[in-house]
């Protein structure tokens, strides 16, 4: 489904924060990525989409590199890939039916765009799918005026109408009180197992992990330090992930 | 699930007619305020001969050099104006606003009046300051330097007033806490923390009125405004666009200085 | 009323912590600059005062002239060459004049502001725009006016185009500067999921855009209120302004006067109330 190969990225030229990372994506997994803050997790995920420009390395989305295509192509790739984010990102002016029908107009003409023109197909689908995470009575409601659990799962509506092969979540919990993080945890997981989709899950939550996550890689200082089954992921594995080095001391002080 | 798709192109369309309406309204307004005014649209597509009168005008030749020293000296002369009225307002209106600021202000009363004063000042049009004072103190750089000290006067007093006012009364109160005077809450407290956002005011005041100098040195005869006018009544387009290019450099001059100095205050 | 072209914003308080040298350096840069920039301009401003005062000048007879003009303007304001009906037209062809170089302004600008837009424009483009911009700015509006009607003749359509030119310019600029203070991340969530350039900014910069843009026109259509005045005074084009001229230099009747400024006021104390209510309306969003 998605192999990272050999991925690198240093953003001053000098200081790397990405060495060599590779991993893969299962389909129907949830694969979760943790490792402290500063670790490289939100730039991993950003390369696969390509949102930020990586310096090396392969990401084999569906046997393409992402790295290789041009702007149209990348951009019809990336219909396929749907991300989710610790903000929500939701245009908040509008409602939450007209975002969740943003998902489909990546397929569609720029006119389409610009005039809001969806077919009822598209207009069904998404009114199920704002059913689905639970908010059909939101349908009308201003994105502004919703829940932070609330907009977090518009969210997923939004990327689930993208019919999206993975779906790239960067902290999609941090800003949201537990009983939210539960409902948003639970979708995600039921979309891997019942659908098939392939779930890619930046957290800081270890607990979280090991209880959502088929597969656990771990990351520190821009390096993959752990890449198993999440049976595997002892808790002298967890230390080994979020241990200081002695470069490090600043951005984990500020963790803790 | 049928009349549920229905609702939505209902939405879709109602939001679509909503902006067909105010564009149809606005479509409305233009064409009224077109004939009202006796505008003609189709001169829009004859924007570019300005540009080309201006660009021909704009190259220097052997007759419109001769203009050059009189024209940088009156250019001069009308940043002075623009500059020394824009700091004579700035004083006094730090003074009124401080006065007038509702978190500092010692009564209800005077704060309205300030208030009402700077009103009046900035909604004067600067038209009858100039001509008002024409008449007065006739044809020189004082009259100018006056319609603009009048003008920016009222403008400063306000924007000031909205500075000191965004400062907040917490911090005031701390200090007065601390058994700080009035003044001593003022030179310690509130000018030092004020003062970027004042002088950012004053600048770009400096800059706008470099502008509307020009305006007024055309209706009160002194300046670099005297001078176009002169020009360009006696057909002599050619040191006009002079005039107009060294205005330019004037202007883009005094935004880069104000960018610099606003970049090394942030 | 009038906004700076950048915001102010009141500086940060600088960190307190164990780094003292860079926040102590970072002030005191600051500091010179502020006593810097203040001494220069109280030189300039007191080396010019004195030169001010014209040779063989009576001070006190011209400030007893003024204050009497002013006297007769606002406690004795009556009409003789013109009637109350003809100065509320003149005034109505000035409002109309402001509304219509507002609404061409604010839709060309739209545009050159799409296309100098940080995330969505190439930077030479951007460049370009900008410093033409820059420039049209720089000529004031009566030059602009004076200019066209050497095109058209003097008359509505100068004065059009000669406050649309200046509208343009400056609307383009804030309107550019509010798009680049959208956070970054709202177009960069719609490209991640592949949407195209029109669709990017019909369905999320312009919704996130409308309030600024409304506020932002308006401050314009205020300022534009004040340039057809002006214009229709030196330009000769036409409305409140031109009457003011007119009453004022040719038959020197301050009562007329008055008359004119008392309308022009109150036309512009209600923007003002207008333009107040709607920053609250935005702000409390």
């Amino acid at each position: 489904m998605l192999t990272v190969k050999h991925l690198a990225k240093s953003y001053d030229g000098e200081k790397k924060s990405l060495t060599d990372v590779s991993f893969s994506v299962r389909p129907g997994e949830v694969t979760v990525i943790i490792g402290p803050s500063g670790a490289g997790k939100t730039t991993i995920l950003r390369s696969i989409n390509q949102l930020i420009r990586d310096d090396d390395g392969e990401i084999l989305f569906d046997s393409t590199d992402m790295r290789q295509l041009n702007r149209s192509q990348l951009r019809r790739a990336r219909t396929r890939i749907g991300m989710i984010f610790q903000n929500y990102n939701l245009i908040e002016p509008l409602t939450a039916i007209e975002n969740v029908l943003h998902g489909c107009l990546g397929t569609k003409s720029n006119l389409a765009g610009m005039f809001s023109i969806y077919s009822a197909d598209e207009k069904q689908e998404a009114l199920k799918l704002l059913e689905k995470v639970g908010l059909r009575d939101f349908a009308y409601q201003q994105c502004r005026n919703l829940s932070g659990g609330q907009e977090q799962r518009v969210g997923i509506a939004r990327a689930l109408m993208q019919h999206p092969k993975i779906i790239l979540c960067d902290e999609p919990i941090a800003s949201l009180d537990p009983k939210s993080t539960i409902t948003v945890m639970d979708i995600l997981r039921n979309l891997a197992t019942a659908e098939g989709i392939s779930v890619l899950i930046n957290l800081h939550q270890v607990d979280i992990a090991r209880h959502y996550a088929d597969h656990v890689i771990g990351i520190n200082n821009g390096q993959v330090v752990f890449d198993d089954a999440t049976s595997a992921l002892t808790d002298v594995a967890v230390t080994n992930i979020y241990r200081k080095d002695a470069n490090q001391e600043g951005s984990l002080m500020y963790e803790l | 699930m049928n009349s549920d798709i229905q609702q939505v192109t209902t939405f879709f369309n109602k939001k679509r007619f909503r902006l067909t309406v105010l564009i149809l309204i606005l479509g409305m307004a233009y064409v009224g305020a077109s004939f009202g005014l006796g505008f003609q649209t189709q001169s829009l597509l004859g924007v570019q001969d300005g540009m080309i009168w201006l660009l021909k005008n704009f190259v220097p030749n052997a007759t419109s050099n001769g203009y050059w020293s009189e024209i940088l000296q009156q250019l001069y002369r009308t940043f002075l104006v623009a500059v020394t009225s824009t700091t004579c307002a700035a004083v006094v209106s730090l003074f009124l606003a401080i006065l007038g600021a509702k978190t500092l202000t010692v009564s209800k009363a005077l704060s309205w009046l300030i208030r009402g004063f700077s009103s009046l000042m900035r909604n004067i049009p600067i038209v009858a300051w100039a001509m008002i004072l024409l008449f007065s103190f006739k044809q020189n750089d004082l009259t100018g330097f006056l319609a603009l000290f009048f003008m920016t006067l009222g403008f400063l007093t306000r924007a000031f007033m909205e500075t000191i006012e965004d400062f907040g009364t917490e911090k005031i109160q701390a200090l007065q806490a601390t058994g700080a005077t009035y003044l001593q809450v003022i030179f310690q407290g509130l000018l030092p923390e004020v003062a970027v956002a004042l002088l950012t005011w004053v600048l770009y005041m400096i800059e706008n009125n470099v502008r509307d100098a020009t305006l007024v040195g055309l209706l009160t005869g002194t300046g670099i405004g005297f001078i176009f006018n002169l020009y360009f009544k006696s057909l002599r387009y050619g040191a006009a666009g002079l005039v107009v290019l060294s205005v330019i450099i004037l202007v883009v001059t005094v935004e880069l200085i104000s960018n610099l100095v606003g970049r090394l205050l942030a | 009323m009038i906004k700076p072209d950048n915001p102010v914003t009141l500086p940060t308080q600088a960190p307190t912590g164990p780094h003292f040298s860079i926040p102590l350096r970072f002030r005191d840069r600051r500091r010179v600059t502020i006593l810097l920039t203040l001494m220069v301009l109280s030189v300039i401003t007191l080396s010019t005062l004195p030169l001010m005062m014209p040779t063989d000048f009576k001070l006190s007879e011209a400030v007893v002239s003024f204050l009497e003009n002013i006297k007769i303007m606002f406690l004795q304001p009556s009409l003789t060459n013109t009637s109350f009906m003809s100065l509320l037209i003149a005034l109505g062809q000035s409002i109309l004049l402001a509304f219509l170089t507002t609404l061409i302004g604010s839709v060309i600008a739209f545009f050159f502001a799409l296309a100098s837009t940080r995330r969505l424009a190439p930077t030479a483009l951007i460049l370009g725009i900008q410093s033409f911009m820059a420039v049209i700015r720089a000529i004031p509006t009566v030059l602009w006016v004076l200019i066209y009607s050497v095109v058209f003749g003097l008359g509505a359509n100068a004065a059009v185009i000669g406050i649309t030119f200046h509208s343009v310019a400056y609307l383009t600029k804030v309107y550019a500067d509010s798009m680049d203070e959208l956070s970054p991340d709202i177009i960069d969530t719609m490209q991640a999921m592949g949407l195209k350039k029109g669709a990017i900014i019909r369905q999320a910069v312009i919704p996130y855009l409308i309030p600024s843009y409304l506020s932002w026109t308006f401050i314009r259509f205020e300022i534009n209120f004040a340039d057809a005045i002006a214009v229709g005074a030196a330009a000769g084009a036409g409305g409140i302004g031109y009457q003011l001229f007119m009453s004022s230099s040719f038959y020197f009747n301050f009562h007329e006067v008055g008359v004119m400024v008392y309308l022009i006021m109150a036309f512009a104390i209600v923007l003002e109330v207008i333009s107040y209510r709607l920053r609250m309306m935005t702000n409390s969003h």
